[in-house]
């Protein structure tokens, strides 16, 4: 029984997005059809709310939800999942300068996994940092579908997922209730916890997919202009 | 990490002198904007509105400046950025023949990297107020510095 | 051209904004700038603009968020409702001369308060999100 995952996705609580998680769960249950997605996980930047229990919400709406991090490291962002307190312990997720490789080992050996996320964006993406830098050892999946991607970027982390043979991911990055679960991640095996969803990832097993409707850009020769 | 002195945080550092706002200065504002409301541009209907008289439409709150002093009390960090966003609450309508005074002070101050490098985030709240002292808008703006 | 009325009870969530297609000049910039005191080189002129490291001119973000607010009370219209909150990021330049589409959707309503959220955004003409944003509309009783 496979389990589609929107793996990426802001709440409130983070500066930038302005999307209740309760209103993330009412638009997917109004989208079902379009975005069959059994659940999401909250990559909120540069922190870990390690109380928030939505254990109600999951119930209400019959979707889950898991929480993990978006941190910043010195190789561009990562989404950290199966984040314990022994982690936000030995890491400051605020930090927007942490050591990537340190990052991807010391959770690995705590029980969780870091995955780089839109690697292929400026700065803040993998693939650049490549260019100029040793690659990282132990890296399990990189995000090759994000919904917040420009022109080329994606293609870009599909490139670096090929090169190196990372496994891959997708997610929305929604910062908007209306943009949940438009890209996101189908597993061939059951997730339902953290605990699962680290197994997963570590295993394989899994592909990033793409709800996202194909709208025809603009023709600019049709433009009227507006007085 | 950034470092910045945390009694800046809160601290009212200006009050702007009162800018008047006239029908002029509202009718090229909707015009550019491409505004055509009838609240905003027809006095016989706008006088049949809620609010008894043409009014601004409510995006003008955010065209008040602060003062001359303002970015010498803020707090820089490297290169001049850019207007990363505002939120905006709108409280009152303005009018024509109002008076608007801002009061500013740093909310908040954060850093984050994105696709042009590491950026610090500078959030001012600035509070409008007409000449009858009502609260007519709260804007915080958002601005972008590269260090 | 008759305006919409809506109560709150007509406002369903999933409800769109739009799509509003527009072709934003660069005069049309140009008299923002000049009518809100923001004459300067990057939201006037394109040489300027490029030896700030810009592409060229651009719109200033204050006209981005005054397009999206102008989306919203379009949608209001001579309903007994106001906008009441509006919040953007600017997350890329937006190059006048070019076409926009400015769009948003109903997310989610509070009965107690009678409000309406929105998402609202402006697209290029890739279908890029250059300004994202969210709006709060009050309805009267």
């Amino acid at each position: 029984m496979s389990t589609i995952l929107d793996l990426h996705s802001h709440s409130e609580a983070s500066e930038d997005s302005r999307a209740p998680l309760e209103a993330y769960l009412n638009w997917l249950k109004l989208r079902q059809t379009e975005r069959p997605v059994n659940g999401i996980v909250l990559t909120e930047h540069r922190q870990f709310n390690r109380i928030a229990d939505y254990r109600a919400l999951e119930d209400k709406f019959s979707i889950i939800v898991l929480k993990a991090s978006e941190v910043e490291t010195d190789y561009g962002h990562m989404l950290v999942f199966g984040v314990t307190d022994e982690m936000t312990r030995r890491f400051d997720f605020s930090n927007v300068h942490l050591p990537a490789q340190e990052v991807i080992d010391e959770i690995a050996h705590m029980g969780g996994v870091v995955i780089p996320c839109h690697p292929g964006r400026p700065n803040v993406g993998l693939f650049e940092h490549y260019s100029s830098k040793p690659s990282l050892e132990n890296v399990v999946a990189v995000e090759v579908i994000n919904g917040g991607s420009r022109k080329g970027e994606d293609e870009r982390s599909l490139q670096l997922a090929e090169r190196f043979g990372y496994h891959e991911i997708g997610g929305s990055d929604s910062h908007l209730v209306s943009l949940i679960g438009l890209c996101a991640t189908r597993f061939e095996g059951n997730v339902r916890t953290v605990e699962e969803l680290v197994t997963q990832l570590k295993g394989g097993a899994y592909q990033p997919v793409d709800f996202r409707p194909r709208r025809k850009p603009v023709q600019p020769a049709i433009a009227v202009e507006v007085k | 990490m950034v470092d910045y002195d945390p009694n800046l945080i809160g601290r009212v550092f200006e009050v702007t002198d009162p800018v008047p706002v006239t029908a002029q200065m509202v009718t090229e504002f909707c015009e550019a904007t491409g505004e055509s409301g009838p609240l905003y541009t027809d006095e016989a209907a706008a006088k049949r509105g809620p609010y008894g008289t043409i009014v601004a439409p409510p995006s003008y709150a955010i065209t008040f400046r602060n003062g001359r002093q303002f970015f010498e009390h803020i707090p820089r960090f490297g290169r001049q950025g850019f207007d990363a966003g505002k939120d905006v609450e709108f409280v009152a309508p303005i009018r024509p023949g109002d008076t608007i005074t801002l009061s500013s002070h740093v909310k908040e101050i954060y850093e984050k990297t994105g696709r042009t490098g590491s950026m610090v985030f500078v959030v001012v709240r600035s509070t409008l107020k007409n000449q009858n002292d009502e609260i007519v808008a709260h804007v915080d703006h958002r601005f972008m510095n590269r260090p | 051209m008759s305006q919409p009325q809506r109560s709150y009870h007509d406002v369903k969530i999933g409800d769109a904004l739009g799509p509003e297609e527009m072709f934003l000049s660069k005069d049309q910039v140009r008299a923002y700038a000049r009518t809100t005191g923001m004459w300067v080189p990057r939201f006037t002129d394109d040489e300027g603009a490029r030896k700030e490291g810009l592409p060229g001119m651009i719109t200033p973000g204050n006209m981005s968020l005054a397009l999206l607010s102008k989306l919203v009370t379009d949608w209001i219209g001579g309903s007994n409702a106001k906008l009441v909150r509006v919040g953007t990021t600017y997350r890329q330049p937006v190059l006048p001369d070019h076409i926009v589409v400015l769009q948003g959707f109903v997310t989610h309503t509070n009965d107690t308060e009678r409000t309406a959220e929105m998402d609202i955004w402006i697209e290029n003409e890739d279908t890029e999100r250059l300004v994202i944003g969210t709006a709060t509309v009050q309805f009267g009783k």
